[in-house]
């Protein structure tokens, strides 16, 4: 009884003491897209992934209301680093629908600056001052709204009567940096902190200088099994290595606005590798969901790669050790922005055991299909009318020319003939297909990703054999940079015979997907080939990752190149995959028609064949 | 089949030259080079040749190639006139022989056999054999071939051979840089200034988007019917729906994107 009455207590106050317009609500997933399209157009990085921001917590005076039902002590604040702009999952500050929206674009204008004048980045204050100037500046447009935003923003903070001291100067000194941009140049202290200023970005990004480099030795150690980890949902944690207690302590950047904003608390995660309970795993996942801000201690073993939260880790620096033996391959450094030479090794890789097979008896009808339409598609001959020559005549152009030479108009032409012809082609194409351990995921009780990808390839290879255009298979996986294993399963100058069936057949997931390296030796590849096109198709189940720095943006933009490198070769790349996420991020590294998402991994088989008609206007 | 444009005006058109694009170009008309020229769509290629035609006091035989325009259609042909047969110059042949700019815009787009018809023009032969007639044509002193096209086009089932390319001096166009660009709209248009600046100031935002979002950079050629809207009267914001964010996407998230972009510049 007395928990019931609590609970009602609590869920009445709560609406009280609710500022929100439910009514207007606008969520970030429903203008995600077009958000990222504005940040892009903006100059904002190409790169950033639009996610939901944690509640952060913040320090303000609050209403007794608030105190009451324990509100107002988190935020859902807007910030960016080099992977990712946050955003709160939904706003419904405002009342109207439309500010809420506008209030959303404005962020993302605010965050879409990679750069700022270097007499400013160390003063958030003026920093976003500065930021709303010249983005009122370049675009006049936004100052209305801007406008808008402002006042409504300034109705909902508390009033200027009810605050003392120090506090009611701060609130004076936000106001007028929010009324007249670039008027204020310094913020005064408050005593118990001020109102977060949503229409800002949050202070305070990550310090790189601030992080262990041992990352690589932990990695060696421990056993990694990506099918386990457990994802913690979109959202992204604050996350930042802390330094070991002992160190020099002035390694740490404090800033002072960061005092105003967060109050970040210590969870050690890190534990010691012989705890190995699941439940206690769980419940740190469920914590960090919590708490805004993780302090990991990398000295201790860290079992982070069973507990994955999305992190934002700086990239710790790499032991760079020279490889020797196999294929050596660069590898592109976005933040270096150069090449690093013989970074990767593609380890060729045949599979000795296998041996010949048949197609599969599930695929034959399919393929008997499949090839039928293949073999029409290229047969496929039209009368080129009005030609000059050949096999029959055109009645329809003798008739018009007829007529146009008795009206004496010199637009007579003299093609009387129809010719029949083939469509003439000289491609080659090369399949690239991603063999890492997340194929080894159920799709149902029967089929795994790998088994999906192994009758893409069989129905694959059937039309191309079909049509006799020369193409070849190959897979990848890799574990690091030294081991990137490039499988052949038909070179471009095997027959497609039941020897290369059963390579086809034996294909098994393995390890990780340095796509970069990947592509690379695939283009040398393809880019040997006589033909005059080229087609590179990529086939995958995810991102671009491995165990070391590739995970995230270095292994997007590594791919990036990659692709980049291989267009300059005049290949045609393209990708065709079953992630669902996809859209995300494969704009950025295959261009908005140089990908497609199969919404049914099922699909994949019919799919590919279908594909290839399609994009090679078969 | 073909396009032709004989140009006779006499009034030098609006060029806004960028560097020393003219000057090369008057150099290798004098020592008989042929020009090829590449730049994004509605960059202003077909508007320099044009001004260069003028300045240079020569006529202009334009042909638009697209996939159907066979060697035939640049030759000419046999027409059967009153019972008889008679030899008609296709644009090609018509331009050697009388001399002139031959200009095959977009020349990636005629078949494969245009390409090796216009192989013993470029290089220190000049000559056009005509198969059908058994002649030979040399081009005279004053004929100039030049070609374009477009090097950003995603279809890259497409392309030039690389033999082709090298027989032509190569000049690179791209947009405007801002204040260049504004001139043009405004030269063009007779629009406001502010306008003009405001539209090519949005134009370099949606520039970002190219390969990402977009397929293609919005070209000046759009900036100026955009802005042939607001002149005469037209909504800003609807002015550049219509002649900039529809005809780059059709995908309804990019386009509300897009107008975020017209609406902070525009307002």
């Amino acid at each position: 009884m007395e928990e019931a009455v609590g609970k009602i207590w609590h869920r009445l106050v709560s609406q009280w003491a609710y500022q929100g317009y439910p009514e207007a609500t606008v969520e970030l997933d429903s203008i995600k897209s077009s958000l990222a399209v504005f940040l892009r157009a903006l100059g904002g990085d190409g790169a950033l992934k639009i996610l939901a921001a944690d509640k952060q917590a913040v320090k303000q005076r609050r209403s007794l209301l608030q105190r009451l039902a324990g509100t107002g002590t988190h935020a859902e604040l807007a910030w960016s680093d080099q992977q990712s702009l946050l955003l709160p999952a939904k706003l419904d500050g405002f009342d109207s629908a439309w500010l809420n929206k506008t209030h959303y674009y404005w962020l993302v204008a605010l965050a879409s600056f990679s750069q700022d004048s270097p007499e400013y980045t160390n003063n958030w204050f003026v920093q976003m001052q500065q930021r709303c100037l010249s983005l009122i500046q370049q675009y006049p447009g936004l100052e209305k709204k801007y406008q808008a935003l402002v006042s409504a923003h300034i109705a909902n903070r508390p009033l200027i009567e009810n605050l003392k001291g120090a506090d009611a100067v701060a609130e004076k000194a936000i106001r007028q940096a929010l009324l007249s941009p670039g008027s204020i140049d310094h913020m005064p202290d408050a005593e118990k902190g001020i109102a977060p200023v949503l229409l800002w970005l949050r202070p305070g990004q990550l310090h790189a200088a601030a992080v262990n480099t041992n990352s690589e030795a932990d990695d060696g150690e421990q056993d990694h099994k990506p099918g386990k980890i457990k994802k913690a949902d979109q959202r992204r944690h604050r996350a930042e290595y802390q330094q070991d207690q002992e160190q020099e302590p002035s390694l740490i950047s404090i800033r002072h606005e960061t005092d105003i904003f967060s109050l970040s608390e210590m969870l050690k995660i890190a534990r010691p590798p012989e705890d190995d309970d699941d439940d206690d795993l769980d419940n740190a996942a469920d914590m960090a969901d919590d708490l805004e801000y993780l302090t990991l201690n990398k000295d201790q073993k860290s079992r982070a790669s069973r507990v994955r939260f999305d992190l934002d880790l700086p990239a710790s620096a790499n032991g760079e050790c020279e490889l020797q033996g196999g294929k050596l391959l660069p590898e592109w450094h976005y933040q270096k922005q150069q090449y690093q030479k013989d970074f990767c090794r593609i380890v060729p890789v045949v599979n000795v055991d296998a041996g010949p097979a048949d197609l599969p008896a599930h695929l034959k009808k399919t393929a008997a299909r499949l090839r039928h339409q293949f073999e029409n598609l290229i047969n496929q001959q039209c009368w080129q009318r009005r030609q000059e020559d050949g096999a029959e005549l055109d009645m329809e152009a003798v008739v018009d020319d007829f007529a146009l030479r008795k009206l004496s108009s010199h637009d007579a032409e003299g093609k009387f003939y129809q010719q029949l012809r083939r469509k003439h082609r000289d491609m080659a194409s090369l399949v690239l297909a991603d063999l890492s351990l997340s194929t080894e995921a159920g799709l149902d009780d029967h089929q795994q990703v790998i088994d999906v990808i192994r009758d893409s390839l069989f129905l694959f290879a059937e039309c191309l054999q079909q049509i006799a255009e020369p193409f070849a298979i190959y897979g990848f996986s890799s574990r690091k940079r030294e081991y990137v294993r490039f499988h052949t399963i038909k070179g471009f100058g095997d027959n497609y015979n039941d020897q290369v069936k059963g390579q086809l057949q034996a294909i098994k997931p393995g390890f990780y997907t340095r796509m970069g390296a990947a592509i690379r030796e695939a283009s040398d590849v393809l880019k040997a080939r006589p033909n005059k096109q080229k087609l590179l198709l990529i086939l995958s189940d995810g991102k671009p990752n491995d165990l070391d720095q590739y995970e995230g943006r270095y292994g997007i933009e590594d791919t990036r190149k990659a692709i980049k490198d291989a267009r300059q070769l005049g290949l045609t790349p393209f990708c065709l995959t079953i992630d669902q996420q996809g859209a995300d991020y494969l704009p950025y590294l295959f261009g908005r028609n140089g990908f497609k998402v199969v919404q049914n991994a099922d699909q994949l088989p019919l799919a590919l064949p279908e594909l290839y008609s399609q994009i090679t206007g078969l | 089949m073909y396009k032709v444009n004989e140009m006779t005006t006499t009034e030098l058109p609006f060029y806004q030259p960028v560097s020393n694009e003219i000057e090369l170009f008057e150099h290798a008309f004098n020592h008989q080079l042929p020009v090829l020229i590449k730049g994004p769509t509605g960059c202003g290629k077909t508007r320099f040749i044009q001004y260069m035609a003028e300045k240079l006091k020569l006529p202009l035989q334009t042909v638009a190639c697209h996939d159907d325009l066979s060697a035939t259609d640049l030759l000419g042909r046999h027409l059967i006139l009153d019972g008889q047969t008679q030899w008609h110059d296709g644009p090609l042949s018509r331009s050697v022989r009388g001399g002139g700019i031959c200009y095959l815009d977009e020349i990636v787009e005629a078949r494969k056999d245009t390409t090796v018809v216009i192989h013993p023009l470029t290089d220190d032969r000049r000559i056009l054999p005509i198969d059908r007639t058994g002649e030979i044509l040399h081009a005279p002193d004053n004929f100039m071939l030049v070609v374009s096209y477009n090097p950003g086009y995603t279809n890259l089932m497409k392309g030039l051979k690389p033999s082709t390319r090298q027989r032509f001096i190569s000049l690179s166009f791209d947009y405007l840089p801002a204040d260049q660009e504004q001139r043009v709209v405004e030269a063009e248009t007779n629009i406001d200034s502010l306008r003009a600046k405001q539209l090519v100031s949005l134009a370099n935002s949606l520039r970002n988007l190219k390969g990402q979002d977009l397929e293609e950079s919005p070209s000046t050629r759009l900036l100026v019917y955009t802005a042939t809207l607001m002149r005469s009267g037209f909504d800003n914001r609807e002015a550049c729906r219509a002649g900039l964010i529809e005809p780059l996407s059709d995908e309804p998230e990019t386009i509300t994107g897009l107008m975020e972009i017209v609406e902070a510049c525009f307002g």
